[in-house]
């Protein structure tokens, strides 16, 4: 059993689809814990925490800041504070890369943009507030009219070449794919296509912000290649993922903790 | 005093809340006609003093039906949504409405209105666009005096130079308590509740403007008398930009979220009480130089850059934190300022978001995440 020794906060990030909690310690990640959300949200809080400090080997009480985020923030009823999203994907980016001066964060539920400051403030954002196109939604539901394997989805768009989906909203998207797949149109190409229109939707967001390099993307579709590479082709840069893409926004939260203490 | 206060305050609340429910009384009980007007450069203060009510109609709560065949998808909510209560009868109580030569959709909905909602009262009133011309003072006053005349022919009854004066002395009452609630909530953004300011000039949009006038003043007075010193905050200080404040809601959460409101760049808002008229010149005259030198509306021209500085003046003024674009879904007007505006402030550190909002206020949830992000941003 580790004693909890040093400075220890934790972050935790209530998405509409996934629960992530993260553990700093001294400046280090100590663990990071991934698991649905459900419908209770409140429960899903404590459960990644439990299951995060018992992976970690660290008691509860050796915690000394917790910092809740994500659209659940505020049913984490034993976190010290809540921060947005958006604030806390800035600094998660700014703790992995402190270069990175612009973040894509693309959920489950919407989308987001942000320009940072070099310490990692978020100056100026934008949220996708219209609709499911450009999110992690959106491409569950391609990828199951398409019967693919959400984990393999990206990589099939890149053999494709992009077949054309001009619908905006994710039902008549739906239905255009339905259409290509009647009028004969291979499969990687609709995927691609499908790719490009996520892609389109959400570089739109970013060059209204303003985008600044380098750029970081970051999210559970961040473990979409696909998607990163549709994104690299609208945007004309390349973008840094990082291995803790996915938990981002829960390590800029348990960042925010630490500095907080 | 609380007691007093929040007795005003459910007054206007609920005719903010209702302004239907409230026209339809004034008609039916003082058997006033009612005039409906759609933006601050009508000549309410000569529908005023024709006897009639004016009354300012700010889109639909109902499902927008059937103004769809009439206009396109891409016209603002408060275009749509006003035809849409004349077409099912929501505002049947109205005798009929007067359109100022604002934005394209405004104009369009005249025509549509005319041939369409069956009112027996339609006056346009084609003001200047450039208020910078030399002509445009002459050319202002000649469109309120014809907009007398056609308000006389209209209601079939005289309206004198004395019945415009009293009008002016009871808008510059209005307008000077509505100047003094806003020096309030700069000293003291808390001295009322988050959305207050905005149901109470909803409310005075259509109310009656004498008991408008009387009521205000005896808020000011109460809230002078009483009013609490504002404690030390590190709340963040917030202006409203844009068009219409239909959602007062909107102050609510932005309070809950670490702000709040202490001034506005807002048609429902600040440039309905700004510039107070000259009660020693013409009526007319001096109604059409308030006309000119009120805070101007991006449906009008007063130089290239005087919104924006404006809009800088009172944030430096009011100490304001950060500014909030609220910008109706498809109001070309300030849609094509936007980008000029955020620049101008940006150029000057002073940190802006945009919210579209339409007819149905946007998601709670997601607007909570926006305010608070802002806030934190701040």
């Amino acid at each position: 059993m580790d004693t909890g020794t040093g400075n220890i906060t934790a972050g935790i990030d209530i998405g509409s689809i996934t629960a992530k909690a993260v553990l700093l310690r001294n400046g280090e990640i100590a663990g990071t814990c991934v698991r649905f959300t459900g419908y209770n949200a409140k429960n899903a809080g404590r459960a990644v925490f439990d299951e995060l400090l018992k992976e970690a080997g660290i008691a509860k009480e050796h915690v000394s800041v917790v910092v809740s985020t994500g659209y659940g923030r505020k049913a984490v009823d034993f976190a010290d504070k809540a921060i947005t999203e958006i604030t806390c994907h800035g600094a998660g980016a700014w703790f992995m890369d402190p270069e990175v001066r612009f973040v894509i964060d693309v959920g489950g539920q919407d989308s987001k943009v942000m320009r940072l400051d070099e310490n990692g403030k978020v100056v100026d954002f934008a949220m996708n507030d219209k609709c499911a196109a450009g999110t992690g939604r959106f491409l569950e539901v391609m990828a199951r009219a398409m019967e693919a394997d959400l984990d393999d989805f990206g990589v099939l768009s890149l053999s494709g070449e992009p077949a054309r989906i001009s619908s905006i909203c994710t039902v008549f998207a739906e239905s255009e794919v339905i259409s290509l797949i009647a009028a004969g149109a291979s499969r990687e190409n609709i995927v691609s296509g499908i790719h490009e229109a996520a892609a389109s939707r959400i570089s739109a967001m970013a060059k209204r912000v303003g985008v600044a390099v380098p750029v970081m993307m970051t999210g559970g579709v961040a473990k979409n290649r696909g998607m990163i590479v549709a994104l690299e082709n609208k945007l004309g840069v390349s973008l840094i993922v990082s291995s803790y893409a996915q938990v981002n926004g829960a390590l800029g939260a348990a960042l925010l903790a630490s500095r907080m203490g | 005093m609380m007691n007093q206060y929040l007795e005003t305050l459910d007054i206007f609340r609920g005719i903010s809340e209702n302004p239907y429910e409230y026209g339809k009384s004034i008609k039916e009980v003082a058997g006033k006609p009612v005039i409906g007007y759609f933006c601050t450069y009508a000549p309410e203060e000569l529908i005023h003093a024709a006897g009639a009510l004016p009354f300012r109609i700010l889109g639909t709560t109902g499902a927008i039906e059937r103004a769809e065949s009439h206009l396109q998808s891409y016209c603002c909510a408060l275009v749509r949504g006003g035809l849409e209560d004349a077409l099912t009868g929501r505002l049947g109580f109205l005798d009929g409405a007067v359109f100022p030569h604002t934005c394209d959709s405004i104009q369009r909905l005249s025509d549509i209105w005319r041939l369409n909602a069956g009112f027996g009262i339609h006056i346009d009133a084609v003001l200047p666009v450039k208020l910078n011309a030399p002509s445009a003072h002459k050319y202002m006053a000649d469109v309120l005096h014809k907009a007398v005349r056609d308000l006389e022919h209209a209601l079939g009854k005289t309206i004198t130079e004395e019945a415009i004066a009293a009008s002016v002395s009871v808008y510059n009452r209005m307008r000077r308590s509505l100047l003094s609630l806003y020096s309030m909530i700069d000293r003291n953004p808390g001295v009322m509740a988050p959305d207050a300011m905005y149901h109470i000039l909803r409310a005075v949009m259509v109310m009656e403007r004498e008991d408008a006038a009387s009521r205000l003043e005896a808020l000011v007075r109460v809230l002078e008398e009483n009013a609490a010193p504002a404690e030390k905050s590190d709340r963040k200080r917030i202006l409203l930009a844009g068009g219409i404040c239909s959602h007062p809601d909107i102050c609510r959460i932005l309070h809950e979220s670490g702000a709040d409101v202490v001034s506005d760049d807002l048609c429902t808002g600040l440039r309905y009480a700004d510039g107070l008229i000259d009660e020693t010149e013409r009526p007319v005259e001096a109604l059409a130089k308030r006309n000119l030198g009120r805070m101007v509306c991006p449906a009008k021209h007063l130089s290239v850059t005087a919104r924006g500085e404006n809009l800088f003046a009172e944030v430096t003024r009011k100490r304001v934190d950060g500014v909030i674009f609220l910008q109706l879904k498809f109001c070309d007007p300030h849609a094509f300022d936007y980008p000029y505006l955020k620049d101008r402030l940006h150029r000057e550190n002073v940190a802006s978001m945009l919210l579209e909002i339409d007819q149905q206020p946007p998601p709670e949830g997601q607007l909570r995440t926006r305010f608070e992000t802002f806030v934190e941003m701040l």
